[in-house]
């Protein structure tokens, strides 16, 4: 029995036009599918500039998608991203949809722990019940309990990562975005983040990431889709608009 | 930021192709959006640009030229520009509350900060002074101003703080949606990050709807859900508040974000 996708991006097309640089027109995507299954880690590759951020932007909606359809299964729902209305977006995000960027973005005053259990609070789970969870997962990534209380403006950025990475695993997804989550951990924290990928994956989530280091392929990927940058005269075209 | 009623229930506020025109000059056309329970909207754009016009209209300040404002009220969808003045103005006065730049204008500066919390209450009829006290306390801690500054005059009170004043008068009569004007222009970096801070946790709590001009696009990514862009009185763009600042499609879009540091 194969399992059924939980994910399917089909035919899918992403430009960027900059009208105020000689309205150069960037093709990131064209006529781009693939389908995604529960409980496996996909791993995305390919230079830079070759689109690996900008498809986990479009699967959260971030980006809008030019052409094609981003269909994701939501409950008993298949629900198309590239056009959905934004309250079932905003409702994706809290259900469905986990995304960890690559930096975190640091809101004043508000304190590293109510940044990392945010998305518990967004279920409805008691403030308490979730400050411990938020803890339990603070102190598993290494910050130090004096710091939860902080604001993290003035964290390093690896600690600033840690916390970011601690907010996007503190509430299970069936899908999880991870966008250089690694990227600027020391051996020890990035051991326990490989560790918390595995233990999603086991809970049956989708995993689908930008990953540099080829140790991290190794542990966890099934699948790797190698983001080949299209050529420049494919990727360069001039703007059929003027501006 | 993340309580918006999830069914495609009725909106709580329609706004359908909104003109004003002062004589010749253009205010603001056609401009038609919704608002959800519960969804923070903001209207970004530069000065000049209807912004503020647009909000105007939606709280009856101006009369609009042409279009509608539906609001979804206890007594069911009411076109606000259309019908029954009295109404009207009961419905706004009880289920909308309205925030302007400049504090002094949205507060009575020559009565106590209480006293301007408490005039709210009673213009909704409520009569027991301790109660209407009580609640004046409880609604200045909430918005962080020390208690004991309660009858205190808003003209001794910091440019943040009697923004946050004005905030809680307005809240007070359990609003369904705020309009708010610009409400941290004006104030240093620091006191708008408290304000924005104290802004996020009520919206949040109150599942309150807001409609927030504002130039400031830091804000409007922390605050809104959806960002209406608007030049030269019409909206240009609209999306969801990360793909307007991540990915502006739009030419005027793009001068926009592309303008300020770090939005």
């Amino acid at each position: 029995m194969t399992p059924h996708w939980i994910l399917s991006l089909d035919g899918i097309g992403k430009d960027f036009v900059f009208h105020h640089q000689q309205g150069t027109r960037i093709v990131v995507f064209e006529q781009f599918s693939h389908q995604f299954y529960p409980g496996s880690a996909t791993i995305l590759t390919g230079s830079s500039g070759a689109g690996k951020s900008t498809l986990l932007r479009m699967i959260y909606a971030t980006y809008k998608t030019g052409s094609g359809s981003i269909r994701v299964r939501h409950g008993e729902d298949l629900v198309d991203i590239a056009a959905a209305r934004p309250a079932m977006i905003y409702t994706l995000r809290k259900h469905t949809i986990g995304y960890v960027s690559q930096f975190l973005r640091v809101v004043p005053r508000v304190s590293a722990l109510d940044t990392v259990i945010e998305p518990l609070l967004a279920r409805n789970m008691d403030p308490a019940q979730a400050r411990k969870k938020g803890k339990a997962l603070l102190e598993r990534l290494n910050i130090p309990s004096n710091m939860w209380h902080l604001s993290a403006t003035t964290f390093s950025g690896g600690e600033q990562q840690r916390i970011n990475l601690a907010r996007g695993f503190i509430a299970p997804f069936p899908i999880l975005l991870l966008d250089e989550p690694t990227a600027s951990l020391d051996l020890k924290n990035r051991r326990t983040v490989i560790d918390l990928i595995k233990e999603t994956l086991a809970d049956n989530t989708c995993v689908i990431g930008v990953f540099h280091d080829p140790a991290d392929h190794r542990e966890f990927a099934d699948h790797t889709i190698d983001l080949a940058p299209m050529t420049n005269q494919e990727m360069m075209q001039p703007c059929p608009e003027k501006d | 930021m993340s309580r918006v009623q999830e069914n495609d229930s009725l909106p709580l506020l329609e706004v359908r192709h909104l003109s004003k025109f002062f004589g010749k000059q253009l205010g603001c056309h056609d401009i038609s959006f919704a608002v959800s329970p519960g969804e923070v909207i903001g209207v970004v754009g530069e000065s000049g640009s209807g912004k503020s016009t647009l909000l105007n209209c939606i709280a009856g300040r101006i009369q609009s030229s042409n279009g509608a404002v539906l609001f979804n009220s206890s007594v069911g969808m009411l076109d606000l520009c259309r019908c029954d003045e009295a109404l009207v103005r009961r419905i706004i006065r009880t289920q909308t509350g309205y925030v302007t730049q400049n504090a002094s204008k949205g507060l009575k500066m020559h009565i106590s900060a209480g006293g301007n919390i408490g005039e709210k209450l009673m213009a909704n009829g409520m009569r027991n002074y301790r109660q209407i006290r009580e609640q004046a306390l409880a609604w200045l801690a909430k918005v962080e101003i020390d208690p004991g500054r309660i009858d205190d005059l808003p003209s001794t009170f910091s440019g943040g703080m009697q923004q946050r004043l004005q905030i809680a008068a307005n809240l007070v009569n359990a609003p369904k949606i705020m309009l708010m004007d610009e409400p941290t222009s004006g104030l240093d970096v620091s006191v708008q990050a408290r304000l924005i801070d104290v802004l996020r946790k009520l919206v949040s709590g109150l599942n309150l709807s807001m409609i927030l001009v504002t130039h400031d696009l830091a804000v409007a990514r922390l605050l809104c859900h959806r960002l209406y862009v608007m030049k030269q009185g019409k909206i240009v763009e609209s999306g969801l508040s990360d793909q307007i600042l991540d990915d502006p499609r739009q030419p005027y879009t793009q001068l926009l974000v592309s303008s300020v540091l770090k939005p």
